[in-house]
């Protein structure tokens, strides 16, 4: 069966025995996944295209919320709770655990209002404080430089990598404890690439994240842990270094190796 | 003559007798514009903006009284259908989305989009001014509101439905409740889209006589009173066209001047205000 290995380090979350299944279908598309995910470090979602990653990645947050009729059995546990309980506060999780989109999603208003979108939805109006905390998020998502004279400027007018590191500077200004990158530079040229995962390595230190990529090469180049998903399951959760190089599961090898994809 | 020579000349057929109809409707249309920007411009004057209705050779005559009128049932109307209107366009596109309810509400307003505007003015007759027992400005607002709501529904409905999911969910990952959601990034997204149903819906009601025939009747004097019969521009230009005296004639050519140029006003601000929210994308 599926090879977990035990992460040294302290969990962020840890998920267990977790089933997911949407409306309206007769089976799970996640089944039994259990997976922890390291504290301020990377862990990579990899895996063929309907294997389940983004699905999993959108049960952390509880996005399938947003649609009803979806269901979830098992437990994640995050902060000493199991975030799927019916209880569970969405609007105070979501401001915890943050997410970053496949294609960027500047909102229609200014750069600033942007970034400082989250921290009004606390209740943040103090000018100085909103100032202050626009800019630093924008200094730490490496986008200072080019937007910090023209922050009342539509968000609209940036280029597609400009847009989505504010969209980082959006999501990392309420400090959340978790971040997940839902293929974040899919839709991004090859520099602006480099820059987003280069950005993601420095943010380790602060957030954990998790991130889901069609890219094996990325998978390799920016996380510590990666996860290989198929059919619904996790077939294997090692370290990036020895998964890609001496994977213990035969289904991994044949992925990383390119049998099928 | 081979296959393809027959083929380009019946191309050029069709390529002619198409345009020869398009230019006669083309035609239609400016001659009625002409005409009315002939004789509409030659009975403007000062005076029109002064004066209110006066007995037939009266010199100081004006449409003072249709023109505030007008303005009064429009203002109202706008303040009844466009809130009606955005609301339930709204519930359409975030909350009804393809429930069978949305579906309904979606036919019946495609229904109502089309129903001869004179019905609805009957139906105000029957449950406001019948049990107030006179006409009123309110009565003629809550016809032209009612005309409006289905347009401005609709085209909140589609707007709101081009904002992409992604944007929505994005706000959801940042903590904001549905409400926010919807304020703050559906509405500016969709803003200049939401303006132009408004405007449309403003230019579509502000040509209709038939239900103020028996809503807002119509006076000849000036009036501010929202619970009294009130002129309007589309009436008076009916009552003062058909009548056989040469300078009401003259005014009726200026009132249908000036609210044709209104229309035509909005029309192109809706589009201009639309072209540019798809250009700033």
């Amino acid at each position: 069966m599926a090879s977990i290995i035990d992460i040294k380090e302290e969990c962020a979350l840890h998920v267990r025995d977790f089933e997911f299944t949407y409306k309206g279908a007769t089976a799970p598309s996640l089944k039994k996944v259990t997976m922890p995910i390291a504290k301020h470090s990377i862990t990579a979602l990899i895996g063929p295209s309907g294997c389940g990653k983004t699905t999993l990645l959108r049960s952390f947050n509880r996005m399938h919320d947003l649609y009803p009729g979806n269901s979830y059995a098992g437990e994640i546990e995050f902060e000493g709770r199991n975030i799927l309980g019916a209880k569970e506060d969405l609007i105070h999780l979501r401001t915890k655990i943050g997410m970053i989109f496949q294609k960027p999603t500047a909102f229609p208003m200014s750069i600033f209002d942007n970034v400082a979108y989250g921290m009004r939805l606390q209740g943040i109006k103090n000018k100085t404080e909103l100032n202050d905390r626009v800019e630093k998020a924008l200094k730490d998502a490496a986008i200072w430089k080019e937007v910090g004279d023209r922050l009342k400027h539509d968000a609209n007018g940036l280029s597609g990598g400009q847009q989505q590191r504010l969209c980082i500077a959006r999501a990392i200004a309420v400090e959340p404890e978790v971040l997940l990158f839902d293929e974040p530079t899919s839709a991004l040229d090859p520099i602006s690439t480099q820059g987003i995962e280069r950005l993601v390595i420095e943010l380790k230190e602060r957030v954990s994240i998790i991130i889901v990529t069609h890219n094996m090469q990325q998978a390799a180049r920016v996380s510590d842990y990666t996860g290989f998903m198929y059919l619904g399951e996790l077939i294997e959760l090692g370290e990036t270094e020895k998964l890609f190089v001496t994977p213990r599961e035969k289904l991994t090898q044949e992925y990383i190796t390119g049998k099928f994809g | 003559m081979t296959a393809v020579q027959k083929r380009v000349i019946i191309n050029k057929i069709a390529l002619a007798l198409s345009t020869f109809s398009a230019l006669i409707a083309l035609g239609f249309l400016f001659w009625i514009l002409g005409v009315l920007v002939m004789k509409g411009v030659g009975a403007l004057n000062w005076n029109i903006f002064i004066f209110e209705g006066a007995p037939p050779g009266n010199p100081e005559s004006g449409l003072k009284h249709a023109l505030v009128g007008q303005g009064i049932l429009i203002g109202l109307a706008t303040a009844i259908g466009v809130p009606l209107g955005i609301l339930a366009g709204t519930y359409l596109s975030e909350y009804g989305k393809n429930s069978r309810l949305a579906h309904t509400i979606r036919d019946i307003s495609d229904i109502m989009m089309s129903a001869p505007s004179i019905v609805i003015g009957a139906f105000v007759y029957a449950v406001v001014v019948m049990p107030m027992g006179h006409f009123s400005a309110w009565a003629g607002a809550i016809a032209l509101g009612i005309i409006m709501i289905p347009v401005i529904l609709r085209t909140t409905d589609d707007m709101l439905q081009l904002v992409p999911g992604e944007l929505r969910e994005a706000a959801f990952a940042l903590g904001a409740p549905k409400y926010k959601v919807i304020l703050s990034v559906v509405y500016r997204g969709a803003k200049a889209g939401i303006l132009t149903g408004v405007l449309l819906g403003i230019a579509r009601v502000g040509g209709e006589t038939a239900p103020l025939l028996f809503t807002s009747f119509n006076d000849n004097f000036f009036t501010t009173d929202l619970n009294e019969a009130m002129p309007s521009l589309t009436v008076t230009i009916f009552n003062y066209a058909t009548s056989p005296y040469e300078d009401w004639q003259q005014l009726g050519w200026a009132a249908a001047f000036i609210l044709s140029m209104f229309i035509l006003g909005l029309n192109i601000l809706g589009r201009v205000i639309l072209f540019a929210g798809k250009k700033r994308k």
